[in-house]
């Protein structure tokens, strides 16, 4: 429902703001600095990312995914520092993800942000990873108050803001839609580099037939991990061809290709997508929708949500891999946002968590 | 396609009432001067490949109508079935007279907008008594109607506020004075099922609807889930440890300090 235009809490910055944001929760790493601006507009000084990359067929574990952000933390940050052209002494705040994600990397990287903080006497911001998804999204888009859905390797969420609370109204009852994608690419043994997800999206652009999967959503709820096992028993199908077979006359042609499973898939699991999505903006009568986390920068999704948005007179906004991947600039955005409200997290206090729901987190900075 | 004529031509002579989010739905009548029957046109989605389209417009109209029956049999009070065109997404039921849950706890319609109007949020308690229920007596007949369903083994798949509804006095003509009828609608996503699992996710839907529509008023979830257990008996057991174990994955600390 339309609220009336309330002021935002947030008063414009009486001086220029800066800060750094640690990002570490899944395989990537990432670094940003942001600067809030005393018009109230923001500026990406820098965005450096280094992904833990696995050979195909295997995903990340989290005690290897820890070493490979020990390893590259100082290189990053140095790189981030370095492009922005300030130095750690001008910075405001240090921000770092608290959660959600895997345990090991998330320590590994709240660890390299206390001992910054402590160094430089700066202090922490402890970022909801998932408000930091969407803090991005609506400073990039200029979405004003949208239906956000939060899609990733960890998470799939429909959201919608309300009194200073994200609320998720749908999201996934078992596995999410990146894990599902993820996963399906190790079954078929694509490359893991740029991402599993984005080899799932170039390979079902060669497929042309629908093979039929479960189609699972609860009201506004999605289940995800039984089309995974059906897509992979196809695998083991009598007509599962390797590569596609030369056409020849009077041959068979009831067979299917990894090609069409990843297009079966992709089909399948974004109109589950879309569907909840949609069931959502009619909920609230909204008409915008906005598009965040690693799998909202797959241009069929989005092509999807276009259409429907479209339909329903209303806007699909989405960003590119930049920001729609994981990375350290949204992290400080969001951290940024808070701080101005007067929050910091104690050292004392600066733990990080695997589990942090959206909606635990209390949005100040919106009216 | 010869057999889609007469549906497009009913779908053309009746008023649109509402575009949902899968359907458009009309009031439409069968012959000349019957019975007003509202028709519900789950419309093609062109996001989804056509095929994909075809086959799960086909299959929810035929599950909405087999749930309708199954429900109707088995004595849950839900809108008599009229009408099922499955491969045009036309289904046709009986017009019940009336105002959504939603709407008679003050939330407004779905899909309604805030501005201009006022009325229908700020008269709730006035509604109330003109239906002459109490928002605790509504609760409590829609826990105890959501019973009977699962009792039946029909789970039904999106449980809103909005997919309830109460009859007005005035069209109750077979019931004793005083008596209210509760309805349950829009069987869209229902399916038969007799797992403790499923009947327990659709009470978790149910209460999260609530959280999200109606933010101050959660001891209302509670009420709810009494006149569902009353009415489950002994089976309310098993579905309610199911409710808790879900709460404890989906949230397992609950609040965390921010």
């Amino acid at each position: 429902m339309p609220t009336r235009a309330r002021r935002s809490p947030l008063q414009k910055p009486e001086r220029p703001y800066l800060a750094l944001g640690l990002e570490g929760s899944a395989n990537k790493l990432g670094a940003g600095i942001i600067r809030h601006e005393i018009d109230g507009s923001s500026i990406v000084l820098s965005n450096v990312r280094h992904t833990y990359i696995t050979p195909p067929g295997e995903g990340f574990l989290p005690r290897d995914t820890a070493v490979h952000h020990r390893q590259w933390a100082l290189e990053v940050i140095q790189d981030a520092i370095t492009n922005s052209g300030v130095s750690m002494h001008d910075l405001d705040c240090i921000c770092y993800t608290k959660g959600p994600g895997m345990g090991a990397p998330l320590q590994s990287v709240a660890l390299v942000a206390r001992t910054l903080s402590l160094l430089f006497g700066k202090p922490l911001v402890g970022v909801n990873h998932c408000v930091g998804h969407i803090e991005m999204g609506r400073e990039v888009t200029g979405a004003q108050n949208p239906i956000v859905l939060y899609v990733s390797g960890g998470n799939t969420q429909v959201i919608a803001y309300s009194r200073q609370c994200y609320r998720i109204f749908g999201e996934t009852l078992d596995i999410a839609v990146g894990n599902c994608l993820d996963r399906f690419a190790r079954v078929i043994n694509l490359s893991n580099d740029p991402s599993p997800g984005y080899n799932i999206e170039q390979e079902a652009k060669k497929g042309k037939r629908l093979v039929p999967l479960p189609y699972t959503t609860k009201g506004m709820d999605v289940s995800l991990s039984g089309i995974l096992t059906a897509t992979e028993t196809l695998t083991y199908d009598k007509r599962f061809r390797a590569n596609d077979p030369v056409p020849q006359d009077g041959a068979d042609d009831d067979y299917f290709t990894p090609a069409d499973l990843c297009f079966s898939l992709q089909e399948t699991v974004f109109a589950m997508l879309v569907e909840i999505t949609e069931r959502a903006m009619a909920h609230i009568g909204s008409k915008e929708v906005l598009i965040v986390g690693g799998v909202g920068c797959n241009l069929r999704l989005q092509e999807m949500m276009g259409i429907m948005a479209e339909e329903r007179g209303g806007k699909v906004f989405a960003t590119d891999d930049r920001f729609c991947i994981d990375n350290g600039i949204m992290i400080a955005q969001a951290g940024l946002l808070s701080y101005r409200m007067g929050f910091q997290t104690p050292i004392a206090k600066s733990t990080c968590t695997q589990r942090f729901r959206t909606d635990e987190v209390h949005v100040a900075w919106r009216a | 396609m010869a057999d889609s004529i007469p549906t497009t031509a009913l779908l053309h002579s009746s008023t649109l009432i509402t575009q949902g989010a899968e359907a458009k739905v009309y009031r439409t009548s069968l012959h000349p001067g019957g019975a007003p029957v509202l028709l519900k046109h789950r419309f093609s989605k062109r996001y989804r490949h056509s095929t994909l389209d075809a086959s799960l417009t086909r299959a929810r109209v035929v599950g909405e109508a087999r749930a309708l029956l199954r429900c109707l049999r088995c004595g849950v009070s839900v809108p008599g079935l009229r009408f099922v065109d499955a491969a045009n997404g036309v289904l046709g039921i009986e017009w019940v007279n009336g105002r959504s849950v939603r709407f008679l706890l003050g939330s407004g319609d779905e899909g309604e907008e805030a501005d201009g109007n006022e009325d229908g949020v700020v008269a709730d308690e006035e509604l109330l008594a003109e239906y002459g229920v109490s928002k605790e007596a509504l609760m409590k007949m829609v826990g105890t109607e959501i019973a009977k369903m699962h009792l039946a083994d029909i789970v039904h798949g999106d449980l809103t506020t909005s997919n309830m509804m109460l009859r007005h006095p005035s069209s109750i003509s077979d019931l004793p004075q005083g008596m209210q009828q509760l309805l349950l609608i829009d069987f869209g996503l229902a399916y038969t099922s007799s797992l403790t699992e499923d009947k327990a996710v659709d009470l978790y839907v149910l209460e999260r609807a609530f959280a999200s529509t109606h933010p101050d008023s959660s001891p209302l979830f509670g009420r709810v889930l009494e006149g569902y257990k009353e009415k489950m008996g002994k089976e309310w057991t098993a579905i309610g440890r199911r409710l808790e174990e879900g709460k404890l994955v989906a949230c397992p600390h609950g609040q965390v300090d921010s």
